[in-house]
């Protein structure tokens, strides 16, 4: 979690809900219960979330505050849920969104 | 339906403000908010105010935003939050989306304190994860404790823009360049010197030509452009980044205000679409008001007080109090407006060159178009001062609404006037004691402590440091100079820090005498 800020200069050590786990495309991943989704993957270093349905091109976060719907991912089978404004959960299993299809293209 | 006195969309600074005047006269207030924390930008904006005493100066944003909640729910009012407002219909009936399920309400009076939306710009590769807002960063870093990336380019020389690089640099990320289209910085000064002493450079009459990557930024490429914003072939420059950050302007939003029939005006002088208001924020439509940046895009501090000149007039408009109580109190918090609307940045100003301060110095050309102040410049602003003995200098070179120095002084060496846009002066017959107060005070780290008479040989200068880890006594390193060029070694001689300088630490460093008018920051060695 080399992104983590672990002490702030002005904020101090940033209070934080309870270590979770949860999946990400199969892949075991680290954060902390409350945070946004999109928190805890920008932390694990992941930039990717998803692939647009007409170009097949990548977006990530924008404007991580659930305005511009960049972001958005599957998360627990449900697609398009922005992941800047969805608090992290145990076990939540988050996936890639192709289009709105949890398969890459040339699996659809 | 359910129905409320005053119903407030957005609890940002003037919404709260607005809800706790409101809430002060005996109205019935609630208080919807799209977003999962109430404070609106408060909570992101970790930097010290500016303005006087008396509005929040030097009071860091998020402290700000937690006096407002606070004042606001001893006062009663309810704060609905994951509330969307999604429509403002006639006789100020209004629906709120919360979670799944859409509620009706009437509000005898509303306030829409929806505050602005940032603004993008377009570039090829512009949509590569990677690509991000200013406003994406502040919360990724001061809200989750995330760095938004490593290494950062920055678009934009707004305050927005400067303010964000400093906030990327203090959580420990690189910022590889500060970037605008026009030909001079458009914030204010002071945070573009703390910027550019910690080594940043800035490109201004810079443009993005292309975010480079293929699956997320690896790189960029500006290039100047001419006049006419034309890029000029040949000045390509490459960064490689995995960040590229747009800080490209603020619009309102106001789209509630469209939906409800208020009368509209398209102002650049304030952000873009606006609602027609009354010196009170009361729109074309009796009983609806506005305040903060959705009626201008402006500052915080003028956000609140706009806030509570709406919510006393709502008070008014419902009659909860007479219009002598409203015309009394809106003269008092007019003069703060008014104070906070004078000087360089004045919403009349915008995009004007200036070239002299109201003191008839001329402005730093070289502080608007590379960031710092120029050696051959400092020396004639009324705060940069030689004398025997430790004593501040200060940097302050533009005309901006803040006086928290004046007040920080126990000697009274430093002095404002009633004027809160002059720039400070020395009083040369109070004696400095290098207390270092007036240091953490300047919102603007635009004040040193210098001492050339330290030992034969070497002089002192006492900088404002708000960086982890904090340097040690006795640590060796390099002194920076205002455009972040090593110009010499430096020893930490003291770091003071102190509950009444909030996090502001100030670092003590021996440079060779030559060099105390010209260190003003400081690096550790490898």
């Amino acid at each position: 979690m080399s992104r983590r800020i672990a002490e702030h200069p002005i904020l101090g050590v940033q209070e934080k809900g309870e270590k979770v786990t949860f999946l990400c495309d199969g892949e075991i991943l680290e954060g902390y219960e409350g945070e946004p989704i999109a928190a805890a993957l920008r932390a694990a270093g992941i930039m990717k979330h998803r692939y647009t349905k007409k170009e097949h091109t990548p977006r990530g976060i924008f404007c991580a505050i659930g305005r511009c719907t960049d972001c958005v991912m599957i998360v627990d089978g449900k697609p398009n849920i922005r992941t800047c404004v969805t608090p992290l959960k145990q076990g939540m299993k988050v996936q890639t969104q192709y289009g709105v299809s949890p398969k890459p293209f040339e699996k659809q | 339906m359910k129905r409320y006195d005053l119903i407030v969309v957005g609890a940002g600074p003037s919404g709260l403000s607005a809800a706790i005047e409101g809430a002060k006269r005996g109205l019935q207030v609630v208080v919807f908010d799209e977003n999962e924390k109430p404070g609106g930008q408060l909570f992101k904006q970790i930097h010290k105010f500016f303005g006087s005493k008396e509005h929040k100066a030097k009071i860091r944003g998020f402290v700000i935003g937690e006096q407002l909640l606070k004042e606001a729910s001893e006062l009663g009012v309810k704060v609905v939050l994951n509330a969307t407002v999604t429509g403002l219909y006639m006789d100020k009936e209004l629906v709120v989306k919360i979670a799944d399920t859409i509620y009706h309400y009437k509000g005898d009076a509303i306030l829409i304190a929806t505050g602005a939306a940032e603004n993008m710009v377009t570039f090829e590769g512009w949509t590569l994860p990677g690509v991000i807002g200013a406003g994406a960063a502040q919360t990724m870093m001061n809200l989750h404790g995330v760095k938004p990336g490593n290494r950062i380019l920055m678009l934009g020389s707004g305050n927005v823009g400067l303010v964000v690089s400093f906030q990327l640099l203090q959580c420990g990320c690189e910022v590889a360049a500060l970037v605008d289209a026009a030909p001079r910085v458009g914030g204010y000064g002071i945070h573009a010197a703390k910027v550019a002493r910690c080594g940043v450079p800035f490109y201004l009459s810079h443009t993005i030509v292309k975010a480079e990557g293929e699956e997320c930024v690896t790189g960029v490429t500006i290039a100047e452009v001419d006049k006419k914003f034309q890029f000029i072939p040949g000045t390509e420059k490459h960064f490689d980044v995995d960040t590229i950050c747009l800080a490209v302007g603020l619009s309102p939003m106001s789209q509630l205000l469209k939906i409800a029939g208020c009368e509209m005006e398209d102002n650049p002088k304030r952000g873009g679409q606006v609602p027609i208001c009354n010196e009170y924020g009361e729109t074309s439509i009796k009983g609806i008001f506005v305040a903060g940046d959705v009626s201008g895009v402006e500052e915080a501090s003028s956000a609140m007080i706009e806030g509570r000149i709406a919510g006393i007039a709502a008070a008014q408009y419902l009659g909860y109090i007479g219009i002598e109580e409203l015309e009394e109190k809106f003269e008092e918090n007019k003069a703060a407006l008014e104070g906070l609307r004078q000087g360089m940045f004045a919403p009349e100003n915008r995009g004007k060159l200036i070239e002299r301060t109201e003191e008839g110095i001329p402005v730093s050309m070289n502080l608007l178009t590379k960031g710092y102040i120029a050696e051959d410049e400092i020396e004639r602003y009324p705060g940069v001062t030689h004398r025997a003995g430790i004593h501040p200098v200060m940097e302050c070179s533009q005309n901006i609404p803040c006086n928290p120095c004046q007040d920080a002084c126990p000697r009274h060496c430093i002095q404002i006037g009633s004027h809160i846009t002059s720039l400070p002066v020395v009083d040369e017959s109070a004696q400095c004691v290098g207390c270092g107060l007036c240091v953490a005070a300047c919102s603007g780290q635009a004040i040193f402590l210098v001492q050339e008479d330290y030992e034969p040989g070497y002089g002192t200068v006492t900088i404002p440091y708000e960086f982890l880890p904090l340097p040690q006594k006795g640590e060796k390193g390099y002194g920076l100079d205002r455009s972040g060029q090593r110009v010499c070694e430096a020893q930490v001689m003291e770091v003071k820090t102190a509950k009444t300088f909030d996090h502001t630490n100030l670092l003590t460093i021996r440079v060779p005498v030559d060099m105390v008018g010209k260190a003003r920051f400081y690096r550790k060695s490898c």
